[in-house]
């Protein structure tokens, strides 16, 4: 798993970088909703935002965050403390939404138009706000959003994407190079007066 | 050059990764825990059902798994029967009306699992479509059959076929059942 250290930010609130004390995960081992709510709050807004990243799609997302909570609770005992709860509870929030990407068909492999694209024009995404980052962000394909977030943010290595889509580990470098080239084109000025490009051409 | 290329590439990257963690985390529209904690419960207290009916259920099973072949392959000629032995028809007929129970509380069963039950896997969701489609193909044949003891046979199929759909809503359950303390636990982390 790779780590972007220098990223670690002292607001850990709604993310999965928050600890769980070992106190509350037995409690929840045992079966108490109490103790599971308190987790539940904790990384409710993690989760979701997990969720919504990898799926591009609210209505999704509520459902990846309700599946996969409720296999946390139900599965809490098969967690072993190897590694932190908060990283055991983020895998299941991504199998749930990759799965229910899979289970969608909309991790379609798009072709993109490669014409305009240029890898030595200044990183567009250094500049830009929030907001046109996001909708940018949600303009990319599934299966390339959800590698592009996996790898950039999550921390996960290209072969580790690539057990996760049940692909080979080319799939994964290909499709997070296509999502950072067409992150650039939406992000470059003029991106916002052309129609999207994107094809919609089905491999998978 | 390309050492250049290479560290100008190394750059974006890390400034992609740092725009990216610097979106805000967006809070869910609603608070979905009230939700959630009722299908928790729910789901409990149809686990407690199924801690009454596994057992059966399982037995069925294995019965099922030794009888099946004989079942399908070894079916009476169902014509000759029909127009030959009034009494064998008779009592066919009533095997029917007991076997059309049977398919319905293993239809309501199997309907509360699919509604309140643990969610399957790919492989246990691709099996499930397939034996709702086998059982559909057995309620077309069923809705076509005049015949007694074919429609016997099909209503054996019927059952079979809901029995294996049971057992298919169940097997998350073995699965949370193995991974107790005793059992060796399936996801390691």
């Amino acid at each position: 798993m790779r780590f972007w250290c220098i990223l670690e930010d002292v607001d850990t609130q709604g993310t999965f970088r928050q600890t769980v004390e070992p106190a509350l995960v037995r409690r929840l081992q045992r079966g108490e909703l109490a103790a599971f709510e308190t987790i539940y709050r904790r990384f409710e807004r993690a989760a979701w935002t997990l969720a919504l990243r990898l799926t591009g799609r609210a209505d999704v997302a509520q459902e990846v965050l309700q599946d996969a909570m409720l296999k946390a609770f139900e599965r809490a005992r098969q967690f072993r403390g190897d590694a932190p709860f908060a990283a055991w509870l983020r895998k299941l929030v991504v199998n749930e939404a990759l799965m229910q990407l899979r289970h969608d068909r909309l991790h379609v492999i798009e072709l993109f138009d490669d014409t305009h694209a240029d890898d030595d024009a200044p990183a567009p995404w250094a500049h830009a706000d929030s907001a046109t980052l996001d909708r940018a962000l949600n303009r990319l394909p599934d299966a390339a959003r959800a590698v592009l977030w996996l790898y950039h943010v999550e921390g996960y290595t290209h072969l580790e994407i690539a057990e996760q889509f049940g692909r080979s580990t080319s799939f994964s470098k290909s499709q997070l190079a296509r999502a950072t080239k067409r992150l650039r084109e939406l992000l470059a000025p003029q991106a916002e007066d052309t129609p999207c490009t994107i094809g919609s051409t089905t491999t998978a | 050059m390309h050492d250049r290329l290479d560290h100008h590439r190394m750059n974006e990257d890390a400034l992609l990764a740092a725009a990216l963690h610097a979106l805000p985390a967006s809070p869910p529209g609603a608070d979905a825990w009230p939700a959630l904690a009722a299908r928790i419960r729910r789901r409990q207290a149809v686990r407690k059902t199924i801690g009454f009916v596994l057992p059966a259920a399982l037995a069925a099973g294995i019965a099922l798994a030794f009888a099946w072949p004989h079942v399908r392959f070894h079916a009476p000629a169902p014509v000759r029967v029909a127009r030959t032995n009034d009494s064998a028809t008779g009592h066919v007929a009533a095997s029917i009306t007991k076997l059309q129970a049977s398919s319905r509380q293993w239809q309501a069963w199997v309907g509360d699992l699919d509604r309140n039950g643990a969610p399957l896997d790919d492989q246990q969701l691709a099996r499930a479509v397939s034996l709702q489609d086998q059982i559909g193909m057995v309620d077309l044949q069923i809705s076509a059959s005049r015949d007694t003891a074919t429609l016997s046979e099909l209503w054996q199929q019927r059952v079979a076929l809901l029995q294996q759909l049971g057992l298919l809503h169940l097997q998350p359950y073995m699965v949370a059942e193995q991974a107790k303390p005793g059992h060796a636990p399936t996801i390691a982390m």
